[in-house]
């Protein structure tokens, strides 16, 4: 074997790889991001200090979210003031607030439990204390 | 040293191959279940580990290959005790792989 056909193998393998790590980041980054048709809207609002939520069908609450087990739902994320950042860490969910802008985040919660919502931007003096919970209820409890 | 290389890229492969068999191992378990929806969790930790099975690769690629230079091109290895053809030429960059001879 060459140096040539060596070096030509080298390249090859790199690129190959290089190709796989694009091409997978980008189906998965596709599966991720796809919305389920079915998934129930949530508004959510950040401002200084606490996150408020409105479903679907008009029922609001604020700081406590709650929804069910087995469903998927979608957050059109708002904010009135500042940035913010609204993050459900134990459910992959973490998108920007941001004024004059709507984000979007889906999740479909599998477990029941009581799981905390926070800010994960820099709001103003109260940031660390604008938590909420998250409660998963199952979907024949009530 | 031909051994070598073919032992370098059948590991190289079953580095790559044995991670995405477990994981389409796994997708295909989840598929039979009843879930609905995909689990954002665990696709984004799969994903978060085939990237590393594949910056490994290249990692064990690069630093395979400088490993092997040094040793190939240190000066006491025995097949640089003669000089090389463009050691000596008066101007070393007007020699090429070729001239080597496979060398």
């Amino acid at each position: 074997m060459g140096h040539d056909t060596a070096e030509w193998v080298f390249v090859a393998i790199v690129i190959a790889v290089l190709c796989y790590v694009g091409v997978d980041s980008w189906i998965v980054q596709k599966a991720v991001e796809d919305v389920p048709a079915n998934a129930e809207v949530i508004k959510v609002t950040g401002q200084q200090w606490y996150w408020s939520f409105e479903h679907a069908d008009g029922t609001k609450e604020i700081s406590t979210l709650h929804v069910k087990k087995g469903h998927a739902y979608v957050f059109e994320i708002y904010s009135r003031d500042v940035m913010h950042s609204f993050n459900i860490p134990d459910w992959v969910v973490f998108e920007d607030a941001v004024p004059g802008h709507v984000n979007h985040a889906w999740f479909a919660p599998d477990t029941v439990g009581t799981y905390p919502i926070q800010c994960r931007e820099y709001c103003g003096l109260l940031h660390y204390n604008m938590r909420g919970s998250l409660v998963v209820e199952d979907d024949n409890a009530t | 040293m031909k051994t070598l290389i073919a032992i370098s890229i059948i590991t190289i492969v079953a580095l790559a191959l044995v991670p995405q068999l477990y994981f389409a191992h796994a997708q295909l378990a989840q598929q039979t279940s009843e879930k609905q929806y995909i689990n954002l969790r665990a696709e984004v930790w799969n994903e978060f580990f085939r990237m590393t099975t594949a910056a490994f690769t290249v990692g064990a690629i690069v630093s395979g290959t400088m490993i092997w230079l040094v040793w190939r091109f240190r000066e006491s290895n025995p097949k640089n005790k003669n000089p090389t053809k463009w050691e000596h030429l008066e101007d070393p960059t007007a020699g090429s792989y070729e001239d080597e001879g496979g060398h």
